[in-house]
């Protein structure tokens, strides 16, 4: 395998793209919305697209969140999130990767320079009633190429947060005004 | 844009010597020397990053004149990060999607679907 192809590397640590993101619930109820698949078939799919039945949710180490997703223009994709440290309600670690029916591991069509797996930490702190949720991606198992893009996109991506995170405080403002 | 062109340009752009190409290139157009200034890095060295980006289409060369002007082309930049758009967005609406969610389960009004059903019609 020549140097090029070497798939040894991945985002530093302080290198990290995080979204944090303040929910108005409580910890144990915002845990299982992430956790329980019955939950996820709810509100996981973007907008105009559903979670296929066929989709699991084992919550344990080696256990996976796979999922198919029927997309607009008729394709079927699948996802997977490979669980790896679990403790509940604090925080789960996972491997995300675009996958097929038969779970194995693909890429996006649309990005062949894409990280093939992304290293993913979510943690849940409960704040007065409200629960902070953090997730850090990592790109892992990539080569230099694949990594040195997922790093260089986060700034495009945090700029992109920000502004969220600005329309959400004043929609929450809003809301509790009335 | 092929998967194959859009390869190309994430290969290109997957390099932080390319991108301050780019970025320079973003203020106008110039000359490979006015390129090579902010790097410690022969012109043949520099030469080779172009020829990457020329081959992406992220850059034009002109042929007048002996400086051969490059310039930067902003289609394919643009496409490239339509997708990088598309993974933001993803993250940004599950978000919201999450907060609805949360809102409408805690108003009761999810109560009724959390409730295993006999069919299942989520096909």
């Amino acid at each position: 395998m020549s140097p090029a192809e070497a798939k040894n590397f991945e985002t530093a640590p302080e290198k990290a793209f995080t979204i944090t993101r303040t929910l108005d619930a409580p910890r144990e109820l915002v845990w299982k919305c992430r956790t329980d698949i019955n939950h996820m078939k709810q509100w996981w799919a973007p907008m105009g697209t559903k979670i296929v039945a066929d989709s699991t949710l084992e919550l344990k180490p080696d256990g996976m969140f796979h999922y198919g997703m029927d997309l607009p223009d008729g394709n079927l994709m699948w996802g997977k999130m490979v669980f790896r440290e679990i403790k509940a309600p604090e925080f789960f670690e996972c491997v995300l990767a675009f996958s097929d029916k038969d779970r194995g591991t693909t890429r996006h069509p649309m990005a062949p320079v894409w990280p093939v797996e992304t290293l993913s930490r979510t943690t849940f702190t409960e704040k007065d009633g409200k629960t902070i949720m953090e997730i850090t991606l990592r790109a892992i198992n990539a080569t230099q190429e694949e990594r040195d893009l997922f790093d260089a996109s986060h700034d495009s991506m945090n700029m992109g947060f920000s502004r969220t995170l600005e329309q959400f405080a004043a929609y929450l403002a809003k809301v509790q005004s009335k | 844009m092929t998967p194959q062109q859009l390869d190309a340009t994430f290969a290109a752009l997957a390099d932080p010597t390319r991108r301050a190409i780019l970025a320079r290139l973003s203020l106008g157009e110039t000359s490979v020397n006015e390129l090579a200034k902010p790097f410690d890095m022969s012109l043949p060295a520099v030469s080779k990053h172009l020829k990457v980006l020329e081959t992406a289409g992220l850059i034009s060369r002109g042929r007048e004149a002996q400086w051969r002007p490059c310039k930067l082309e902003a289609g394919p930049l643009r496409e490239a990060f339509g997708w990088i758009e598309h993974y933001k967005k993803f993250w940004e609406q599950s978000f919201d999607r999450l907060d609805e969610y949360l809102r409408k389960l805690q108003a009761g009004e999810g109560a009724k679907k959390t409730k295993p059903k006999k069919t299942d019609r989520n096909k």
